[in-house]
């Protein structure tokens, strides 16, 4: 039997909620997008085709894409609304569907739907239009109790990123495990003098400068520098990002030029200050003060902690 | 009665006046060197997020502070500055206080009750 399966990217759930901060779904976790991992499982199904569209409720590339498919003679269309990342058993969730009666299954977790749907053929080119608007149709439900992460702002994304080093969820890191829960690509490069910590992951074409510290389930995406005496604790470092020398990050993710502390529930620009920059499309090396330098030599609390 | 150590409330002068910036130092020198154990409490209540020239005043009076076996607060920073000083760890090496009010706490108004300002936009606390 033949299948398409339909990934809608930018919203899903939880996407009507106005407290994403930074988040956007294009943040890698730990080397690929939550895009990437499920079009990676989707692809596992054997399923030839698999298309991203826009979830725009006026755009009408989805159905149309639906219907098309459903003309060709696609018998089931998997329908993933990018709101969450779920390690969904797919194999079992269309086994399910078979043995149902409904056109119509949807996922739910104990909060509620999930945004993954599986629709029938006849059910598409019978409701062509509701088709854009599945919530309308008869449908089955599918309990799901395994792991979710309802990706709606920038603390449950930090939540993935640390249930993923933590070995609590299914993502692998990209890149070679080189200890216990520390991935490293080996294309990054990492001074001797640095203090890796695990739980914490470091991306491809990244460059950790003399006495950085990485430490509790950081991560540092492709293509990043941190800079001299650096420290980062609990915080995502975004792709193409450089960080000032001398700084100390808590429980933060910084992408280029902007910040979210989500201790203290603050989303600022470090770009003026010069703290950080987007590589590629700024100064890579923003001018720091000799004083703030000092500062941050003398009075790093926990430079020496790992 | 033993007399409490003298404390005078600033606010720091816009970033990039360079001769304000050296009247502020000159006062915070002298206040420092007239005094034994001074506090200076930096107002920012009228910052929106601090600059680095303006972090970096603020460590040089922690270094004119400190000769004179004083301390530096800082009182009413934006959430934004807050996070700025823990960053670039400028919070470690002073107080953080949510009010100039705070700041000054189990100081009593009486003992400022004969303090004249010496400089415009001192305040007594």
């Amino acid at each position: 039997m033949e299948m398409g399966v339909l990934v809608t990217a930018g919203g899903g759930a939880d996407s009507a909620l106005d407290e994403s901060g930074l988040w956007t779904p294009s943040w890698p976790v730990l080397g690929k997008t939550v895009l990437q991992r499920w079009v990676e499982r989707v692809q596992c199904l054997g399923v030839g085709l698999v298309s991203v569209v826009d979830r725009n409720p006026h755009e009408r590339h989805r159905v149309h894409t639906m219907v098309e498919w459903a003309k060709e003679g696609v018998e089931q269309i998997l329908l993933i609304a990018l709101g969450s990342y779920a390690e969904i058993d797919l194999q079992d969730l269309i086994r399910f569907h078979s043995e149902g009666r409904r056109q119509v299954t949807k996922v739910f977790d104990q909060q509620g739907p999930l945004g993954i749907s599986l629709l029938d053929r006849g059910c598409i080119l019978a409701n062509r239009e509701e088709a854009n608007q599945d919530g309308d149709l008869p449908s089955s439900r599918y309990d799901f109790l395994g792991y979710v992460v309802r990706l709606s702002s920038t603390a449950k994304y930090r939540q993935l990123v640390e249930d993923a080093l933590e070995g609590r969820c299914g993502i692998q890191p990209t890149g070679s495990q080189i200890q216990k829960s520390v991935w490293i690509d080996e294309t990054a490069q990492v001074d001797a003098s640095a203090q890796i910590q695990a739980p914490c992951y470091i991306g491809p074409a990244t460059k950790i400068k003399a006495g950085v510290a990485i430490k509790g389930c950081s991560s540092v995406e492709r293509n990043c520098e941190i800079d001299l005496g650096t420290s980062l604790n609990h915080t995502s470092i975004q792709p193409n990002t450089y960080v000032a020398p001398g700084l100390y990050f808590r429980e933060s993710v910084v992408d280029g030029t902007r910040l979210e502390h989500l201790a203290r529930g603050v989303t600022l620009d470090l770009g003026t200050a010069g703290l950080s920059a987007r590589i590629g499309t700024q100064a890579r090396h923003a001018h720091r003060s000799p004083k703030l330098a000092l500062v941050s030599q003398s009075a790093r609390p926990d430079a020496k902690a790992g | 009665m033993t007399k409490p150590p003298p404390m005078t409330v600033k606010r720091l002068p816009e970033p990039c006046d360079k001769a304000s910036r050296r009247f502020f130092l000159r006062e915070i020198k002298g206040f420092v060197d007239n005094s034994h154990r001074p506090r200076l409490i930096v107002d920012l209540s009228a910052v929106e997020q601090i600059s680095p020239e303006s972090i970096d005043l603020l460590l040089e009076c922690v270094g004119h502070a400190e000769r004179g076996d004083g301390e530096v607060s800082v009182a009413g920073a934006s959430p934004e500055t807050g996070v700025i000083l823990e960053i670039t760890q400028a919070a470690s090496v002073l107080n953080m206080f949510p009010s100039v009010l705070e700041a000054a706490n189990g100081r009593e108004l009486r003992d400022f009750e004969s303090w004249q300002p010496r400089y415009p936009g001192d305040r007594a606390v």
